[in-house]
């Protein structure tokens, strides 16, 4: 399903071993510490590998998160907010990306510039659940979505490079 | 609880510094990939990728790599197997090895492999190895073995020969190595070889039987004839036909030619190609520069015999005879070859004009030639006179007149000729000079002389009149036939052989015709042109008269046609044209025909085919009446025969009185004058028949009859009533018995019969014979009293 160097960079990142969502107060703090250990890891990894492509921050319970997340296609770099929440039944149910950007501008996506990652992402969520984290979130959901639609949207002209976009910070 | 948050919040601050830290500045191979490939987009980098792209070479890598790959391969390497371990692309494995080979000296490119010195001086060690193994290498064979092309081969083991390689290459053949010790084997084979050769030898086939090889052989071969090792020469070059020739073959050739030559006086050509000298003309022009040798066609011939020619055919000249050149010439000669020493002698002798060759090698001079001319003379005039009296057509004749009478007489002529011959030779034979020469042959000679200018006068006679010449040469009469001539030179000079004598008549034949011409001529002229001017004048009145005779004869003739029927009329008219007429025609023809020299002595003998050559001779004003007249004579009437008659006579200068009545009287007096002459004279029934009834037919009708034998029945036929009726029976009986008498003769020419039918003719015999004088008598009697009557 995702490539070598993302199976790699997968096993590389802990597993989570906490099975608890926000609403379980007591387990919950947890379960977010080894999230966010599980997310240093994997960015540090990616950094080390050159291979950088996000960021995330959370509101201070931890169910909401922001960030951005860029895709270098023919050595331009696009820029894309990302938002998405910690649903109730976490960790059963994986939570759902949303990329408000590209909203409508490709069929692979609900409304709301969710991105639809369930028919391929959902099952492997499912199998591993409650050991995937966010950081796999990123890996095996949005990380392969964007390797896929954007130069596709690129090609299709519905996405187009804007100057200045290119500093990252 | 509340530390746990704190942890949280730690790690999210942890989370946030992570994010934001720098990434470390490191190219990924994709990355990398991009860069060179824009690099060498952009020429600043000089690099080559592999094939399978994993990495990437430099030039000069590739350059060092193949230098060792080729030293790795012992120095030599295919550029294919190059590319595969270097695994670069071709093109770049290619220019490399090229690069290479520009800068370096010791490495080189052939048929797409590396070849560095190192592998050649190894190579060169191998063929050495092998070469002194063999002792003779091919280039070829290399080739073959090592796989690369000759040329290339043969240059290098060249820069190698005599240092890597301990032998030699053919100068010639530059495919062939081979050592000194192979060299000199091979060379102390030919020296034994040709050394024992006593003959001329194909080297081809020296090659063949012994194995030489043949390029070393021609050049060790020469070599040695140059040293002088071998005593002989190697004719006709390198090629298969190249022969060699011992000294000792060609010495005893040239001994021989030499002794030869000494003994024989000539040289055969045939012969010394036998020899095998190729060129025998050539070889003797070398051998006896100094030698006068006179060349013929197919041999040589040595100034002593020439000399000796020279002498014989010099004595034959000034002796006046002839001589055989057969015993003194050489056998094998020519023909050709002895016309040809012969005429060399006689111009050197400057004889030419006073010889000549007869029979390809006897010389005759001219004096004996002459003299043999003079026998002829006297039966040149005989013969002459006899023709100019009998045949004076000579001048008119072409063959049919030639063959008729010529031919004729000189058979007879040559019989007596002959016969004279033979007389006088019997009288030279017995004067004691059987021999050509002597006595003899003077008299001869001076006769010739004078001989010789008549015929020069001849001769210019000849150029001033060419139309005579022409005419002379058309209607040239032959002397004597070659054989004839042949026989009478055989009695006279009888030591010749056959051949030279039918020669020496094929030469006299020429001049013998032409003299016979000039006697003739004179002869013919001293006998006809005499009776010129006065003469003439005479004879042309002669003519007039005979020919006014004969017109009136036959216009009185003719008037006696008139009294028979049709049929018998017309025979009688062609009796008449045929008798008569024929002679007037004949004697007008003559006549035009003594103007241009063709008269004859008698007219009557112009027979009908001389006439129509005469005509044809003609000028053309008097062509044409003749021609007509002439062509009367076949016709049946003799009125159309009178008319032309005439216009002819006036053509021919001739006035033709018509007859008065005391001329016609007097014409018809003399008929019957001749008639009763003739009647008087013979004895033959038929004829006195015949005459008795013409007679009695003037007698009857006072009209002159003309008629021919089978007409006399119906002669008496229309006597009858016009004679007394007892002279008619007696005529009739007579009529009878003489056609008895003749069936009787043509039975028995026919049956040659019996008894019986001769007693029959003889009883018809009697009673013709008692018969005659009677029947003679009617008319002879008659005949007074017609005379009475007139």
């Amino acid at each position: 399903m995702a490539d070598e160097a993302t199976r790699r960079a997968v096993s590389q990142i802990p597993l989570l071993k906490t099975h608890a969502g926000p609403r379980e107060r007591a387990l919950w703090p947890q379960r977010l510490k080894e999230e966010y250990q599980a997310l240093i890891r994997f960015v540090e990894q990616n950094k080390a590998a050159d291979n950088d492509w996000f960021r995330l921050e959370s509101n201070a319970d931890g169910t909401r998160w922001t960030g951005t997340c860029w895709f270098i296609h023919e050595l331009l770099r696009y820029e894309f907010r990302l938002e998405f929440d910690i649903p109730v039944t976490y960790p059963d149910t994986a939570p759902e990306v949303a990329v408000p950007e590209l909203d409508g501008k490709t069929a692979k996506m609900y409304r709301g510039g969710k991105v639809c990652l369930t028919e391929h992402f959902a099952p492997l969520w499912a199998r591993n659940a409650p050991r995937f984290g966010l950081a796999h979130l990123m890996a095996l959901g949005l990380g392969p979505w964007l390797a896929v639609e954007i130069p596709d949207l690129i090609g299709k002209g519905l996405v187009v490079h804007r100057e200045g976009q290119g500093s990252n910070q | 609880m509340a530390a746990d948050w704190e942890e949280i919040r730690r790690l999210a601050a942890d989370f946030q510094k992570v994010q934001f830290a720098d990434t470390v500045q490191r190219l990924s191979e994709r990355n990398c990939i991009e860069i060179i490939a824009k690099l060498v987009q952009e020429k600043k980098l000089d690099v080559v990728h592999t094939l399978d792209g994993k990495e990437y070479i430099t030039p000069a890598q590739i350059s060092k790599e193949i230098r060792d790959e080729l030293y790795v391969n012992g120095g030599r390497i295919n550029i294919v197997d190059l590319q595969q371990i270097i695994n670069v692309d071709w093109v770049h494995v290619e220019n490399r090895a090229s690069d290479i080979v520009k800068s370096d000296k010791g490495v080189q490119l052939v048929l797409g492999q590396l070849i560095d010195d190192t592998y050649l001086d190894r190579l060169a060690e191998e063929v050495n190895d092998k070469l002194q193994e063999a002792g003779l290498i091919s280039v070829a064979e290399l080739c073959k073995s090592y796989d690369l092309p000759g040329d290339f081969l043969t240059e290098e083991l060249l820069k190698r020969l005599r240092k890597l390689i301990q032998g030699e290459m053919d100068q010639y053949n530059r495919g062939l190595i081979f050592t000194p010790a192979f060299v000199a084997r091979h060379k102390a084979r030919i020296q034994g070889l040709f050394s024992a050769i006593t003959r001329p030898t194909p080297v081809s086939s020296m090659i063949g039987v012994f194995g030489f090889q043949e390029h070393l052989l021609y050049s060790v071969l020469e070599e040695l004839v140059n040293t002088g090792r071998l005593k002989g020469s190697v004719v006709g070059g390198r090629q298969d036909k190249a022969v060699y020739i011992p000294d000792i073959y060609s010495r005893t050739q040239n001994a021989w030619v030499d002794s030869f030559l000494r003994q024989n006086g000539y040289l055969e050509f045939d012969a010394l190609i036998r020899l095998g000298i190729p060129d025998p003309s050539s070889y003797i022009k070398k051998r006896f520069k100094s030698n006068k040798l006179l060349f013929l066609r197919a041999a040589c011939v040595d100034q002593a015999l020439v000399d000796q020619v020279e002498a014989t055919v010099e004595e034959a000249v000034k002796s006046g005879t002839w001589t055989d050149l057969q015993p003194i010439l050489p056998s094998c000669l020519s023909m050709e070859d002895v016309g040809m020493l012969i005429n060399q002698a006689m111009r050197n002798v400057d004889v030419q004009s006073l010889a000549r060759v007869l029979g390809g090698n006897v010389v005759v001079s001219e004096k004996f030639i002459s003299s043999c001319i003079s026998l002829f003379d006297d039966a040149m005039q005989q013969k002459a006179h006899k023709e100019v009296k009998n045949n004076p057509v000579f001048v008119i004749t072409e063959d049919d007149m030639k063959q008729v009478s010529v031919l004729a007489e000189s058979a007879v002529l040559s019989k007596k000729e002959k016969r004279e011959a033979e007389r006088r030779k019997k009288a030279t034979e017995g004067s004691g000079c059987v021999k050509a020469g002597g006595g003899g042959n003077a008299r001869e000679i001076r006769i010739r002389k004078t001989k010789k200018k008549g015929r020069r006068d001849e001769d210019s006679d000849e150029e001033t009149g060419p139309s005579q010449q022409n005419r002379s040469k058309q209607t040239e009469a032959p002397f004597m036939a070659q054989e004839e001539i042949v026989t009478i030179l055989k009695e006279r000079v009888s030591d010749c052989p056959e051949e030279i004598v039918s020669e020496l008549a094929e030469h006299l034949v020429r001049p013998l015709t032409k003299a016979y011409q000039e006697v003739l001529r004179t002869v013919f002229m001293s006998s006809t042109s005499s009776p010129s001017g006065a003469n003439r004048k005479k004879s042309m009145k002669d003519l007039q008269e005979e020919i006014t005779n004969l017109y009136n004869n036959i216009r009185l003739f003719e008037k006696g046609t008139k009294f028979f029927s049709d049929e018998t009329q017309i025979h009688v008219a062609k009796h008449v044209l045929k008798t008569v007429c024929t002679d007037v025609t004949n004697i007008l023809v003559n006549f035009l025909a003594a103007d241009m020299m063709m008269s004859v002595e008698n007219p009557s003998s112009i027979t009908n085919e001389v006439r129509v050559k005469i005509l044809g001779k003609l000028s053309e004003d008097t062509r044409g009446p003749l021609t007509k007249l002439h062509n009367c004579l076949n016709g049946k009437t003799i009125e159309d025969f009178l008319t032309n008659l005439e216009s002819c006579a006036e053509v021919c200068g001739f006035m033709l009185k018509k007859g008065d009545k005391k001329k016609e009287r007097q014409a018809l007096f003399l008929h019957r004058q001749a008639l009763t002459d003739q009647l008087k004279e013979t004895d033959d029934p038929a004829l006195v028949l015949h005459l008795t009834s013409v007679l009695l037919f003037q007698a009857s009708t006072h009209c002159m009859l003309h008629a021919p034998g089978r007409c006399v029945p119906q002669i008496i036929g229309t006597l009858t009533g016009r004679i007394p009726t007892e002279q008619q029976q007696q005529l009739s009986v007579y009529q009878s018995l003489v056609v008895k008498q003749l069936v009787s003769q043509s039975k028995k020419q026919e049956e040659r019969e019996g008894e019986e039918l001769d007693e029959e003719a003889k009883s018809v015999r009697s009673q013709l014979v008692a018969l005659t004088p009677q029947v003679k008598e009617l008319v002879l009697s008659q005949r007074k009293t017609s005379v009475t009557e007139d």
